[in-house]
């Protein structure tokens, strides 16, 4: 099997430098990073210096999603060799350990962890997803609470908790997590449009009307937001053909559905005609090359 | 009376002078990577941001809702609101925080600190002083460049029992504690700010720290915050959105 660097011919400053760019934008494209980083560390580890660190957890933490655990193993392995008294190498035993489904162990070593330091977050979060990965929905909850009680203004696990309770169909409490969200966030646009879908999902009139608030909130964050826009059109829809409303209320829904319905249109054309574009331009550029070819043929 | 010219002999210049500033340094150099050495390990244990922070997360969270609140539908954030500053249950209201102020006399930690830096900062002072006084007694070192009055006599010139001779001829050990003083910059530059051979700093530490004030109150603050929430309208900002959004199409074109 041809190695990455063959068959994308790119030299190995330019794969760590995208290793570094991935790791940084955190994004969650293991195999590629597995890819990249197994070539990295096998043939060019000399040369990385104390990047190679980093880039061993990084490498160990894709490898474990792939369910490659050789090179999680090596991975872990030369990072104790080398930090061996590191909480951060810890955690990172305790998360092979999970993979691996040994969850009593895994949550002994977080436990270690935490008897030395009690502040450490992030064993407590590793402890709260073995709860998850077991299925102990209402633990994790708790734990979470608590959890939130002390470190207050962690954004990712306020996100957590509201997914925990959108599983577990409290959406009353998921709302509540997004308001803090929202709050402490207020031109996120994706907050606003999770926030209006768990109310569309609650129902009854006052949350449709707040549900499309808020996706309308999020259009106007973000124009681009095609769920949002399906959601107004859904939301405004609603209201209008709910038999309750008042006839002011009915017309301004079927406007604003309209108008969605409207949007969205657009926006497929516009697509639609960008992909005509550029499926013209590749056309013509064929047949110039083959006319060029039997010109001189 | 006219000023005695004395010629002091140049070789006290070589032998007394540069040593002295030289033990001094070395000294001072010394002082630094001894503390850096004993310097105690502050442990963040966990009740202190239990208590402490805590209140700062409650005030931060508070003035989060003043600010942004009015992206929040009206009855979430009365409930906050409601939360924080209700007559009776409210937060704000409810919990009084008892204030225990650092006192230095009985806090076991900070008395430890102190006595260390006491330790390694008086005590060499004393001890090299002292030595340079016994070794290079009996000889006026330099003649300070302003005139000083006969009170100073006794105490810069340790050692030279001559009455008439004028004050601003000093002994060795003025000139150590000169010193002393005068190479505070010097350990500035060569060892960084904020370095452990600066006695000054530490002496002005001690000397504010015993006339400390209390640590910030946090009722008042908790009062203050009531205040402020109270008198917060809440507008909601999405009163007019689809008007707004609906003026015009929407933009399709931006780059992802």
């Amino acid at each position: 099997m041809a190695s990455v660097s063959e068959l994308y011919d790119v030299g190995w400053e330019e794969m760590r430098d995208k290793l570094r760019k991935w790791r940084e934008d955190n994004s969650r494209n293991s195999e590629q990073i597995v890819d990249v980083g197994e070539e990295l560390i096998s043939d060019h580890a000399s040369k990385l210096g104390d990047d190679v660190w980093i880039i061993y957890e990084q490498v160990m933490i894709a490898a474990l999603d792939c369910s490659r655990d050789d090179l999680a193993l090596t991975c872990l392995q030369e990072l104790r060799k080398q930090f061996p008294d590191s909480h951060r190498v810890k955690r990172l035993t305790g998360m092979r350990l999970e993979a691996l489904e040994r969850y009593d162990e895994a949550n002994k070593h977080y436990d270690a962890i935490l008897e030395d330091d009690p502040t450490n977050t992030a064993a407590r979060k590793r402890k709260i997803s073995i709860l998850k990965a077991q299925g102990k929905n209402g633990e994790a909850i708790r734990e979470l609470n608590e959890y939130l009680e002390q470190f207050v203004g962690d954004q990712e696990a306020w996100h957590e908790l509201s997914e925990l309770y959108i599983n577990e169909h409290d959406y009353g409490k998921a709302a509540f997590c997004l308001e803090e969200l929202m709050m402490t966030n207020p031109h996120n646009h994706l907050y606003c449009e999770q926030y209006a879908e768990v109310k569309y999902t609650q129902g009854g009139l006052e949350n449709l009307e707040l549900s499309r608030k808020y996706f309308s909130q999020a259009l106007r964050l973000n124009n681009r937001n095609m769920r949002a826009l399906f959601g107004l059109y859904m939301s405004a829809s609603h209201i209008a053909a709910s038999p309750k409303v008042s006839a002011k209320v009915k017309k301004d829904n079927i406007k604003y559905a309209a108008w969605a319905a409207n949007q969205i249109n657009r926006a497929y054309k516009v697509k639609f005609m960008k992909s005509l574009v550029k499926l013209l331009e590749l056309l013509s550029c064929f047949f110039f090359c083959f006319w060029q070819l039997c010109k001189t043929s | 009376m006219a000023d005695p010219e004395l010629l002091l002999d140049s070789s006290i210049r070589v032998w007394v002078v540069l040593p002295i500033v030289f033990i001094t340094f070395f000294v001072g150099v010394l002082r630094h990577y001894v503390t850096q050495l004993l310097h105690s390990d502050k442990k963040v244990a966990l009740e202190q941001p239990k208590t402490e922070s805590d209140l700062c997360e409650v005030l931060l969270r508070s003035r989060v809702l003043r600010e942004n609140g009015k992206f929040l539908p009206r009855q979430s954030f009365n409930m906050r609101k409601h939360y924080f500053n209700n007559a009776e249950a409210g937060f704000f209201k409810k919990v009084k925080r008892k204030v225990v102020p650092k006192n230095p006399m009985t806090d076991p930690s900070m008395v430890m600190d102190m006595m260390k830096g006491n330790l390694t900062n008086v005590l060499p002072m004393i001890l090299v002083g002292g030595w340079i006084n016994w070794v290079f007694s009996g000889f006026v070192i330099t003649k300070v460049p302003f005139p000083l009055t006969l009170r100073f006599k006794p105490m810069l010139q340790r050692g030279i029992e001559l009455l008439s001779l004028d004050a601003s001829w000093v002994s060795s050990a003025s000139w150590y504690f000169l010193n002393v003083f005068g190479l505070r910059s010097m350990y500035g530059l060569i060892l960084g700010q904020d370095n452990a051979a600066d006695q000054s700093r530490v002496m002005q530490d001690q000397m504010s720290g015993a006339a400390m004030a209390m640590p910030p109150d946090p009722n008042k603050a908790f009062k203050s915050e009531w205040e402020a929430l109270e008198v917060v309208n809440h507008k909601w900002a999405l009163e007019n959105v689809e008007e707004d959004l609906m003026s015009r199409d929407l933009n399709f074109e931006s780059s992802s």
